[in-house]
């Protein structure tokens, strides 16, 4: 079953980071669509809730550098 | 201080702090350089500096990489590493702390405006009082049930929406619908999550809760609005695509022709367009926020774009210009008795959804009883208040579409409706028919014929009144350099006597609702770009074939909203003159920030290619112009 999640990162610093980290989540395993708003600073992802965990799509977002906060 | 607290703080800080050491240590590095003699230790201090301001950009950069986006991390770790390898110490602590610097300040101006909206969700209280198993109970907002009844006290913030079930107060809505003065509220009328409920306790019966309340779905929709790419934005989206890949190959090819690498490391810093990206998005998210904390809705960029170069404002009479409650102002009977005429006419148009049907009703229930022709029976059959009159149904009746009603009732064919629809019908109107309705036609009134069996027996004048506003409205569009045009069904004489009393420009009367949008599609063809102002349901065609439409009243209302590029979430007319300044204001601000943008990149490149801008200077410049173009887009936060 697909389920969508939402983040909201508030410190993108240039629009590529968030290009950046569009696609660092597509990469993640059971992703199914990402967007990356760098003027909202919204992500919202889209994903395969049997094979993705929505725990790991925070981490990502931590690993590239930004702060992740639930939306 | 703890260690815990100080490696917390750290985290919550990291940029700052990272930009401040690496800023000390470049200081410190240059000054040991400059002032003494120890050029090793000066150059150990300025390669600390470097890297650790660089460590997180290179970070990213490294992800950048494997993610295979080019972006200005890389560039930015490249013309780094590039510069410690070619031995210019300075020229690297430099890029590297001006870079940090001018993103943390980019990241910290940028949250503003992504918290700007923030606000307004803050203003739903976490908590609901609910009158559960007849109790109270206090539960998290989010887990009221529909049709549950919350019990909201003076000064307390209203949890979800809902319809007044017990009491009565002033609420302030401006969270939601941006108008300053509170709303009276009692049985039977709507209230928004967020508000605030200023006087007497409220109870409400729950309509929607969580996510499911029009501030969720205002706020929702601003965001789409927000992210929904202008047509600016997307040519400067695909330009900056080539732009990057152009400068680093002219940077390789430089380094080839001249083997000059500052100039090529130079390149690389300055190839991202910085400015150019952000500045038109900045600009378009501020004002979008700013329109919506105060009760206007945008739709998206490219609306905002289109509405900066609205030259002339149509305005729907009906509701828009006026308050849109009809009432009767007079009755006048031609031989037979004034209720008479009144109960006659009620009977016909009792069952139309005209609002001018509406008012006649309404004014005969409102009649003293008794008075009544002697064949309609007076009996309180639907009617709860015993004090009003009730209407008996026709046995039949037909709608003309902006001409009236043809009705039957007790064995007699009962006509309401305008001068058309008698011309067509072939009933003659007497000369003191017709200078009654002269009269009262000058006075702004709309007046309605009432025959029976051919003749006419009287006639219904109808009066709408302005809205307070909406004089200044017109007024100061004008002020702005904007025409301003009424468009009406009334009929030619009362739409110039309301003209003049709002003092608008221009009108169109004697309009059937299609015909509202043949005008303002005439008024595009002599080259107007024209916004229309209506209610958002019976105008939405007009107000999808203007260039921007705008939709008054709409919060609660969602048709409003889809057809609308811009809806006005109360009905204050007051606000079209700001949405329409802000959208200019936007448009030059957007406008600003590319030519800032351009003219920067032009310079700089210019100033690289003939050596005049090297490293630390171009990063400086590049930093600059970013910030720059934020700060001029946050202005419109505050129009």
């Amino acid at each position: 079953m697909s389920d969508t999640t939402q983040f909201r990162v508030l410190d993108f610093d240039c629009p590529s980071c968030a290009s950046t980290v569009e696609r660092a989540l597509s990469n993640v395993d059971g992703v199914e669509d990402v967007e990356v708003h760098y003027s909202t600073g919204r992500v919202e992802v889209e994903y395969d809730d049997g094979v993705a965990d929505p725990d790991a799509f925070a981490q990502t977002i931590e690993n590239q550098g930004y702060t992740p906060q639930p939306a | 201080m703890n260690g815990q607290t100080i490696t917390r703080y750290y985290r919550n800080h990291r940029k700052a702090t990272v930009t401040a050491t690496s800023g000390l240590l470049y200081g410190g590095g240059w000054s040991l350089g400059y002032l003494t003699s120890f050029d090793a230790a000066s150059a150990a201090v300025l390669v600390l500096a470097t890297v650790v301001g660089g460590y997180d950009i290179a970070k990213t950069a490294y992800h950048e990489v494997t993610n295979r986006t080019l972006g200005i991390k890389t560039l930015v770790t490249l013309a780094a590493v590039g510069a410690v390898v070619i031995g210019e110490y300075w020229e690297a602590a430099a890029v590297v702390f001006l870079f940090s610097l001018g993103s943390y300040l980019e990241g910290r101006t940028m949250r503003k405006t992504r918290t700007a909206l923030q606000e307004l969700l803050e203003m739903t209280p976490d908590t609901a009082t609910v009158r559960r198993d007849g109790e109270l109970r206090e539960v998290p907002a989010r887990e009221v049930e529909e049709g549950e009844v919350v019990v909201v006290k003076p000064g307390g913030k209203v949890p979800v929406d809902g319809t007044v079930v017990d009491g009565e107060s002033a609420v302030n809505q401006a969270p939601v619908t941006g108008e300053s003065a509170p709303v009276h509220k009692a049985d039977g009328d709507e209230v928004y999550a967020g508000t605030v409920n200023q006087e007497g306790a409220l109870e409400i019966r729950t309509t929607g809760a969580g996510s499911d309340t029009t501030l969720e779905r205002i706020i929702r929709r601003v965001e789409e609005a927000q992210e929904a790419q202008s047509p600016t934005e997307s040519l400067i989206d695909r330009f900056a695509k080539y732009y990057t890949p152009a400068v680093i190959v002219l940077a390789i090819g430089a380094y080839a022709v001249t083997q000059n690498a500052i100039l090529s490391l130079t390149l690389l810093v300055i190839g991202c367009p910085g400015a150019l990206v952000i500045g038109p998005p900045v600009s378009i998210v501020s004002a979008i926020g700013n329109a919506a904390r105060s009760g206007v809705l945008m739709k998206g960029g490219e609306h905002l774009e289109r509405a900066g170069k609205i030259d002339l404002v149509a305005f729907d009479k009906t509701g828009t210009l006026t308050e849109g409650e009809t009432a009767v102002a007079d009755v006048e009977g031609f031989g037979v008795a004034d209720d008479e005429v009144l109960a006659l006419a009620a009977t016909a148009e009792k069952k139309s959804e005209h609002h001018l049907a509406d008012a006649i009703v309404d004014a005969a229930r409102e009649r003293p009883t008794a008075a009544t022709d002697g064949g309609a029976t007076v009996v309180q059959a639907d009617d709860t208040d015993a004090s009003l009159q009730s209407i008996p149904d026709p046995d039949d009746f037909d709608v003309v579409a902006g001409k009236g009603v043809i009705a039957h009732t007790d064995g007699h064919q009962v006509v309401v409706g305008n001068r058309a629809l008698l011309d067509d019908r072939d009933i003659d109107v007497t000369s003191r028919i017709a200078d009654y309705v002269r009269e009262r036609e000058e006075r702004g009134e709309t007046v309605v014929h009432v025959v029976r069996d051919g003749d006419v027996v009287g006639a219904i004048a109808m009066r709408d009144e302005l809205r307070e506003t909406a004089p200044g409205v017109v007024a100061a569009l004008r002020d702005a350099g904007i025409e301003t045009v009424m468009l009406t069904g009334d009929n030619e004489r009362t739409a110039a006597a309301v003209a003049e009393e709002v003092g608008i420009d221009d009108y169109r009367a004697e309009l059937l609702p299609e015909d509202k949008q043949s005008v303002i599609e005439t008024l595009q063809g002599e080259g107007h770009v024209v916004a229309m102002v209506g209610d958002g349901i019976n105008d939405a065609p007009s107000l999808a074939t203007a260039d921007v439409g705008i939709a008054m009243g709409a919060a609660g209302t969602d048709t409003a909203i889809e057809t609308a590029d811009m809806a006005l979430m109360a009905d204050d007319l007051e606000r079209i003159p700001y949405a329409v300044t802000l959208s200019k204001a936007t448009r030059r601000n957007v406008l600003e920030n590319v030519g800032l943008a351009v003219l920067t990149v032009t310079v700089l490149l210019a100033g690289v290619l003939t050596s005049y801008v090297t490293l630390a200077a171009g990063m400086l410049v590049h930093e600059a112009s970013v910030l720059l173009v934020i700060l001029n887009g946050m202005r419109l936060l505050r129009h």
